[in-house]
């Protein structure tokens, strides 16, 4: 034999027997066999086969904890309450987790290996999430970087409350090797049962919106997993205010036909202000300005941050915030009932209506919104 | 030039499906320590200085957060500030960054008609702290690619 090939060729043989020693062990050091996961004491037993996620382990079970990252643990979602000793918290969960929550065994299903028998605690909610096949229906574009979605659903109906959001499960494409989760609010009404209607705004770099305005065509099957989220009208009598900005339109828009199609909460007074940066960045006016024309209840504000003059743009000028703010000194209505925040929108756009709310003596704890971030 | 073992590793976790979907390298087929010395003789050549470059960023990112999710012009610019869900580690394992995307484009070119990449820079905390720290710009292909030249073009 060639002298030269005799080192590669040991290294390589060495390196098969070592793959092959390391394959036999790991099939029965690493076998945990069947284990249960026993949720909310015993309210729901799974027996399932150990050494995966618990993320993946309870999905598989069809109970879907809410997750934005796939698993990878960079989103935080997947949080649960792990009452078993699973061990410290990983470097990779401790960013998510603040001290009361590492203190209370609150862990990222992501992150956490199924090895043994498990107790673990979930709220109940969880339990009637379900994945629906669907397919697109229509594909409208509303702005240059916003699309409204319509999916039918191939089979069964979905029960929501207006403000829940789904996942959109987009599968893998291009260079993008793997399916992703991302969480859109819902634009539907809950009436409608049999569709699901997503305002789905490009995001530069972002895979699943990409995806959705570069890929996606009507006719295509496409997997959702939801209902999730608290965000929803609150029982009582005070004033809704509410504030969103681009595809934040889209719980509303939910919220404002269904409220006006039951009549519901007939005593709450709406506000809704929507701001974007210049008209063609604006849509739905002129559906909203009906709604305001036959709902007395409804007001809705439109305002543009930065118009050209050429736009011509009658309505309100500024950050929403600015307009939002002037609107509650001088022109929404102090009652009794008092009013309540509604916010949709990024971080950054919640914290600071959050500020102009409370400055205007609306209680943080009557600020509701889902924090997508 | 010989790649250390932390180097190694962190380039591991640049593929796709490690800490994004996407990954860090793009379609380039240079291996990372090559796209790293590559970058650097490019930031030479244009008279660039990774410190002054990440300042600019976060300086552009921090005034962007005024447009509240939209657009808003900052100078001769269209910055846009938007968050996701989470944070990401840096490959080098050296902090934990939150998942945002910033945009810039030229002021005066429509955004429907900014091609990224050509005319808009797209970057994160994360890109912002790899090009300081590790004079990593990712791969050509990446969606937040730093390219020095378009860094060049519409920041300097």
């Amino acid at each position: 034999m060639n002298p030269i090939l005799v080192g590669p060729l040991t290294v390589a043989g060495v390196s098969t027997v070592l793959a092959l020693i390391i394959g036999v062990l790991d099939k029965f050091l690493n076998n945990y066999g069947e284990v249960e996961i026993s949720i909310n004491a015993g309210e729901k037993k799974l027996e399932v086969k150990g050494g995966s996620p618990l993320l993946g382990t309870l999905a598989a079970e069809n109970i879907f904890v809410p997750s934005a990252c796939g698993g990878r643990g960079t989103c935080g979602a997947c949080k649960c309450k792990v009452i078993s000793d699973v061990g410290p918290h990983l470097p990779t969960e401790t960013p998510f987790m603040s001290p009361q929550e590492i203190e209370s065994n609150i862990h990222l299903a992501c992150q956490v290996k199924v090895r043994k028998s498990l107790e673990i605690e979930l709220p109940r909610e969880l339990f009637s999430i379900k994945k629906y096949k669907s397919h697109v229906e229509k594909i409208r574009d509303l702005t240059h970087d916003i699309k409204e979605v319509l999916f039918s659903l191939d089979e069964g109906e979905i029960d929501f409350v207006s403000g829940q959001y789904v996942q959109l499960v987009v599968p893998p494409y291009g260079e993008i090797k793997e399916s992703v989760q991302r969480a859109y609010s819902m634009s539907s009404k809950p009436s409608d049962s049999k569709h699901v209607e997503l305002l789905i705004r490009l995001v530069p770099g972002g895979i699943a919106t990409t995806y959705v305005h570069k890929n996606l065509k009507e006719g295509d099957a496409i997997e959702l997993v939801g209902p999730f989220g608290e965000f929803r009208v609150h029982d009582t009598p005070a004033a809704m205010i509410c504030v969103a900005g681009g595809s934040g339109m889209a719980p509303f828009k939910s919220i404002f036909h269904s409220l006006h199609e039951t009549n519901a909460f007939p005593e709450k007074e709406i506000w809704y202000f929507f701001g974007a940066r210049t008209s063609k960045d604006m849509f739905y006016l002129d559906e909203l300005r009906e709604l305001q024309a036959k709902w007395p209840r409804f007001h809705f504000v439109a305002a543009l941050s930065e118009p050209s003059p050429e736009e011509n743009w009658q309505g309100d000028t500024g950050l929403i915030t600015d307009v939002l703010d002037k609107y509650l000194q001088t022109k929404v209505a102090k009652t009794d009932a008092g009013w309540e925040g509604y916010l949709c929108g990024s971080p950054g756009m919640i914290n600071a209506c959050v500020n102009v709310m409370k400055k205007n003596s609306i209680a943080e704890n009557k600020i509701y919104y889902d924090k997508f971030a | 030039m010989k790649t250390s073992p932390v180097d190694r590793e962190a380039f591991q976790r640049m593929a796709p499906g490690i800490i994004t979907a996407a990954g860090f390298l793009g379609d380039d087929p240079r291996s990372p320590e090559r796209i790293i010395e590559e970058d650097a003789i490019f930031f030479d050549e244009l008279g660039l200085d990774f410190d002054t470059v990440a300042d600019r960023l976060q300086e552009l990112a921090k005034r962007g957060e005024a447009g509240l999710g939209e657009p808003i012009t900052v100078g001769k610019l269209l910055v846009q500030s938007g968050d996701a869900r989470g944070m990401l580690p840096c490959p080098w394992e050296d902090g934990f960054f939150h998942k945002n995307a910033v945009s810039v484009s030229p002021a005066e070119i429509p955004l429907e008609a900014c091609v990224e990449g050509e005319d808009m820079l797209i970057y994160s905390e994360l890109s912002i702290h790899m090009l300081r720290a590790h004079h990593f710009c990712q791969g050509r292909g990446s969606p937040f690619r730093l390219e020095p030249s378009l860094i060049k073009r519409l920041l300097f």
